[in-house]
């Protein structure tokens, strides 16, 4: 068994709603190891979004420690928290967020150089390579907001592969997809959960995702209810 | 367009080009916040060029007179304020080693009579030497030699209007003497009203002019003279009058005119109202726009863009923003220069106030995105997910 990638101690998260204070996120171990398609699956409101972004170091925990590797992610800043980001997580979100101004492969290279700096050939071979990857490198040069919504969301996925991440997090990325376009999308995913280097940690609420976990993680009110790998029988329900 | 694409590409990073699409992208916000910068360069420009005509009236005399150094009574403030001296110094100055020439001048208030018989108020001019001393510079019809002749005046064609249409060789009176028009200069126009050129027998004639007297002694010194020098040692033998050199009567008579006429608050307030308009529509617009693109900044932001990235991306905004406005507001600005050339209306932009302007209006258009700014480094990464 290989090494986790990622591994959270303790992590909790509170928000205020309203007037009081919440415990959104109860305290949660967890590790994601590469290889593995990891899926997160609970109700709407459970606590999903905030885990994820979590573990992608967009939101701050109330409390508990992160590791990337073996390195902890500890009191960074601002600036230290977005190259941690830009190195090791690719993000695919619910709609695909392109930049509406930018072309398809344009689209790609933002998320390599969105710290400044020029843009290499072999970069821009690479995004036009995973464009063709996703069947899409004819519209390399197409606005973005031309495509259609599938096809959006597979450049967002080649946008999450750019700077190749440690670890992708996806967000319900099928939830706005016909179901045509959401087996794409799973397929592809399923694809990239096998490369040895790599880890796919998707958050959803559709159990027809469910056979395509390697690893299924249930989430109830902020708290993990099932993990398939702590279990003898796998990942059924 | 295929090789501006290709420069784009391998010099332009990714960061600034997309800053760039996303302008092109919101073409009608883009127009609203160059409308601002074109409000400030031409609303502040035009103000200033109306400004700077009136400063050239107020001291039209003085800056066209040729001379190094002027000798008028005490204590002047102001060209029209001078009192009168006598005219026999320039005798005296005469004599003196390095003088290439000394002339008097005699100015002052008269009335012109129109044809139908209305007073019009002017200002005589009276020279000795046209070609020396004060001549007028520009002329419509006729020239200098209108002042050699016994009578002969001009009057400048921006007031034929005002004096009810005067024509070339007829008589008019002015303070009840005959004079006859010889000469219509081309926009010579003072402060205080219409500027008449004669002769300096004619022009004592009608400002009545006490004998042996005149307003001030004009001197040019010859090349490589030290100057101050040379006003030292006049001051020395005229301790009773003020000896200044040509730009600083100039200056002081500007001075003057702004602190006592109200021309600087008046005009200031105004400037300030044209960069403020400008000002708040850049604020707005620019504001606006990052409001818009609240998901896009949060995205890049959970890609890995850090705040100083966002803050690059919205200034250079405003930077391309900033110069397309200028350079569209100059060219509106320059329609208005040149289309006033020549008009009764005072307007003169001296080049060096063009780089300032430009300087000015960049500070402004940036100030204008302060907020933008701002509002666009506190987006949160987070906001993407919800
Ligand atoms: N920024 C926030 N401020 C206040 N409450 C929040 C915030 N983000 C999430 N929540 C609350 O946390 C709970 C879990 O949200 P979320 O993680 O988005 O759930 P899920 O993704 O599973 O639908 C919800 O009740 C939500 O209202
Ligand atoms: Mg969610």
């Amino acid at each position: 068994m290989s090494e986790a990638i990622l591994k959270l101690e303790g992590i909790a998260r509170d928000f205020y709603d309203g007037r009081e204070l919440r415990r959104v996120l109860k305290k949660t171990d967890l590790e994601i190891y590469p290889a593995e398609f990891t899926v997160i699956a609970g109700p709407s409101g459970s606590g999903k979004t905030t885990l994820m972004t979590i573990i992608g170091l967009v939101l701050q925990p109330s409390e508990g420690t992160i590791y990337i590797g073996d390195k902890k992610v500890a009191a960074y800043s601002d600036t230290e928290l977005a190259n941690l980001r830009m190195r090791n997580f690719g993000f695919v979100f619910q709609q695909a967020e392109l930049i509406p101004a930018l072309s398809v492969v344009e689209n790609l290279l933002i998320a390599a150089g969105v710290q400044g700096g020029s843009i290499s050939s072999v970069l821009r071979e690479k995004s036009l390579a995973l464009l063709e990857g996703f069947g899409l490198k004819q519209y390399s040069h197409v606005k973005a907001q031309k495509l259609s919504t599938g096809q959006k969301q597979r450049v967002a996925i080649g946008r999450s592969l750019i700077n190749d991440p440690k670890v992708l997090l996806c967000d319900e990325p099928t939830s706005a997809l016909d179901s045509e376009s959401s087996t794409i999308v799973l397929d592809t995913l399923k694809r990239l959960s096998k490369d040895s280097s790599r880890g796919v940690v998707m958050v959803t609420h559709d159990p027809r995702v469910f056979p395509y976990a390697d690893r299924l993680i249930k989430l109830e009110d902020g708290g993990i209810t099932y993990d398939s790998r702590n279990s003898t029988e796998g990942g059924t329900q | 367009m295929q090789g501006m694409r290709r420069f784009l590409k391998r010099w332009c990073p990714m960061r600034s080009l997309a800053a760039l699409k996303m302008l092109l992208h919101d073409r009608s916000t883009t127009a609203g916040s160059v409308l601002g910068v074109v409000a400030i360069v031409f609303l502040v420009g035009q103000q200033l060029s109306v400004l700077f005509g009136l400063f050239n009236y107020m001291s039209v005399l003085v800056d066209h007179s040729g001379a190094d150094i002027w000798v008028c009574t005490q204590n002047i403030q102001n060209i029209n304020g001078a009192g009168f001296m006598p005219v026999r110094y320039v005798d005296r100055i005469s004599g003196l080693p390095d003088v290439e020439w000394v002339e008097p001048l005699v100015f002052g208030s008269a009335s012109f009579r129109t044809r139908e018989g209305q007073y019009q108020p002017v200002q005589v001019v009276g020279l000795r030497n046209p070609r020396q001393a004060c001549g007028p510079w520009r002329f419509y019809q006729g020239a200098q030699d209108a002042l050699f002749d016994y009578e002969g005046i001009t009057l400048d064609r921006l007031d034929l209007n005002v004096l009810g249409s005067p024509q070339m060789n007829h008589f008019y009176e002015i303070g009840d003497i005959r004079t006859k028009v010889l000469g219509i200069t081309q926009s010579i126009r003072g402060f205080a009203g219409t500027l008449v050129f004669t002769n300096m027998v004619k022009a004592k004639e009608i400002l009545k002019t006490p004998a042996g007297r005149c307003k001030a002694i004009l001197i040019k010194v010859k090349p490589d003279t030290d100057i101050s020098a040379m006003i030292g040692v006049l001051q020395k033998m005229f301790p009773r009058n003020e000896v200044l050199t040509t730009a600083d009567l100039s200056r002081r008579t500007r001075a003057y005119y702004i602190k006592n006429t109200g021309i600087g608050g008046s005009f200031g307030f105004s400037t300030l109202i044209g960069a403020l308009v400008g000002i708040i529509i850049i604020m707005l617009t620019m504001y606006t726009s990052v409001l818009n693109r609240t998901k896009e900044f949060a995205v890049l932001r959970a890609l890995g863009a850090r705040k100083i990235d966002i803050l690059i991306v919205v200034a250079s905004q405003s930077l391309i923003i900033a110069a397309i406005g200028i350079f569209i507001g100059f060219l509106f600005l320059a329609l208005f220069l040149a289309g006033t050339l020549d008009s009764v209306l005072p307007s003169y932009m001296p080049t060096w106030i063009l780089f300032y302007h430009a300087g000015f209006t960049l500070i402004m258009a940036m100030l204008g995105s302060i907020l933008a700014m701002r509002r666009a480094i506190k987006i949160e990464p987070a906001t993407v997910f919800r």
